[in-house]
């Protein structure tokens, strides 16, 4: 191995040592909100400190209220997926409707409770022929690590430099105090994201119909809210039926 | 937080006047001001001193700007592409690579960038680290991929893509050909041939050679004549793992892997990216290397089995 280095702070650490949260097994067949409430009794008194705070900061500064909503033209974008191979929007929609998922990361359980969900759902998303793609702002082998650790077949899209999350209008700087509690839990989202600047998005999930119309938006500030499988499927069923 | 004022932001920012910059985004002057102060509240502070006439960025705003600026290249690189596209423009990308990285390497990531953008021209550029990043200054190339490289300045963007060791090439008919690996006392009495401008010489005299210097034999920068060189017998090459190697050529790793170093990409920041370097950065920062690299690609990859939560 080579010697440990110090790169100078405008330089990412390229290694990270932490690994990513795996979900527990048997909690396929839960909702999301059941597996939240789980999630939430094991919250440490310095983790609900922290989401707290970020939750109360997102509200007071109204970041969600720059997303793009219903009736939007959903903007294009052109992104990697885990494995290195590009994939455009107007390809993504071409068939059918196309379901984005902006989530935080491999690192936090709320998001890979939520994939967790989506992969069981996922047969359903393509039996109302409707495109699933979650997106990350992780970068490397990050999102690689991820669909391996968690066996999932969806489409996880790298929004590298974050301009997708930004174009929606979920993106938002990383507050220092958030900054803090999750360095201080080991997670190095530099590395994750080869970004010097922390950026995350707040979980929001999009419909997509094939002319790059915004059908359905869910964009929820409390990142341990998220909008149930079923929920969007009765969303891709209801803009069918209007459509 | 929005596009625009983020686009407001960086016009304030290259512009330092808020009556210019309105100007070039096309809004009212009070409308500028107020996006960079929604902009602000935002990120959590000032990111602009305004007194008087005199308009500066402040640390924060220094701190955030080339973030800002590569996240807008990368959204507007989305729109320009369509245009592109529709026109069927030639779209020009130039890459360097030192010395010692092989073309090989960014074939893959072409060809998957030319499925999306159809006019692409790759120009491929040979030169050592210093060199590339001068030429990325300048213009001249819009990306690079090096080896270590000391000193990269702060304009420069700079991501680890992956780590690789360096191990000894030779002939079949080499005295050490048939080993499992070559050892420090080895390595130490056999003839090497010196690779000018190698980036990881001060790693491998460190490592293998901390009293005297190597036996050198021949020398050049070129790793194919390198390669040439060591086939016909004239000495051991020590080269990075991913470097393709004459059919003729053994490999051998190096007792301990000593030596290894990181394979990086290199962009300028604050530079306009054309749809064809916006997709190339993409597609290599997500690339899984390991495919060129089988013996260690990306970092050691492990799973926790459970997950705990944390806000």
């Amino acid at each position: 191995m080579t010697a440990t280095r110090t790169p100078p702070a405008n330089h990412f650490q390229p290694i990270d040592p932490q690994s990513d949260a795996s979900p527990r097994p048997n909690q396929i067949d839960k909702t999301f909100a059941q597996i939240r409430s789980e999630l939430l009794a094991t919250f440490s008194p310095a983790d609900w400190e922290s989401y707290n705070h970020l939750v109360g900061w997102l509200r007071d500064t109204g970041v969600a209220s720059y997303a793009l909503n219903v009736g939007d033209t959903a903007p294009d974008f052109l992104l990697p997926d885990a494995d290195g191979r590009l994939h455009s929007s107007e390809q993504l929609r071409r068939n059918g409707p196309l379901v984005l998922s902006f989530f935080r990361g491999g690192w936090c359980p709320f998001c890979t409770a939520e994939l967790c969900a989506l992969q069981a759902a996922k047969d359903e998303f393509e039996n109302l022929g409707a495109t699933l793609a979650v997106v990350t702002p992780e970068t490397r082998h990050f999102p690689r690590q991820l669909k391996q650790s968690l066996g999932l077949e969806l489409k996880v899209l790298s929004d590298v430099d974050y301009a997708v999350a930004m174009s929606y209008g979920v993106l938002f700087r990383v507050p220092d105090e958030t900054k803090a509690h999750y360095s201080g839990l080991g997670f190095d989202f530099g590395a994750r994201h080869g970004s010097p600047v922390w950026m995350l998005p707040i979980p929001a999930t999009y419909v997509i119909d094939t002319d790059g119309r915004i059908r359905s938006a869910f964009v929820e500030p409390d990142f341990t809210v998220r909008e149930e499988p079923a929920q969007i499927l009765s969303s891709l069923r209801r803009a069918a039926s209007t459509s | 937080m929005e596009l625009h004022q983020v686009r407001y932001f960086l016009a304030v920012a290259s512009t330092l006047n808020f009556t210019r910059a309105a100007e070039q985004c096309n809004v009212t002057q009070p409308a500028l001001t107020k996006g960079v102060q929604k902009l602000e509240q935002e990120l959590g502070g000032q990111l602009l001193y305004r007194e008087r006439q005199l308009t500066q960025l402040t640390d924060l705003g220094k701190e955030v700007l080339p973030m800002l600026e590569r996240t807008l290249a990368s959204a507007e690189a989305v729109r320009r592409r369509a245009k592109e596209f529709q026109r069927k423009e030639v779209a020009p990308l130039k890459i360097g690579l030192a010395p010692t990285i092989s073309a090989s390497l960014v074939l893959d990531p072409i060809a998957e960038i030319a499925r999306f953008v159809p006019g692409l021209q790759v120009e491929l550029r040979e030169g050592a680290a210093e060199k590339l990043v001068d030429l990325l200054l300048e213009g001249e190339i819009n990306a690079a991929v090096v080896g270590d490289v000391r000193d990269i300045p702060p304009r420069i963007d700079d991501w680890s893509l992956f780590e690789e060791r360096y191990v000894a090439v030779l002939a079949p008919t080499h005295k050490l050909a048939n080993r499992p690996s070559i050892g420090i006392d080895d390595l130490q009495e056999t003839v090497l041939l010196d690779r000018s401008g190698c980036d990881v010489a001060p790693k491998i005299k460190r490592s293998y050679f901390p009293e005297q210097p190597p036996r050198f034999g021949h020398c050049s920068g070129h790793d194919l004549h390198l390669q040439h060189m060591a086939a016909a017998g004239f000495g051991v090459i020590l080269a990075p793992e991913h470097m393709p190697r004459l059919p003729m050529l053994k490999t051998i790793p190096l007792e301990g892997d000593q030596v290894s170093r990181e394979v990086r990409l290199l962009a300028v920041q604050g530079r306009r990216y054309s749809p064809a370097l916006d997709a190339f950065v993409k597609v290599a920062r997500l690339r899984d290397w390991s495919i060129e690299v089988r013996h260690r690609g990306t970092p050691q990859e492990t799973f926790s089995e459970v997950a705990s939560a944390s806000a």
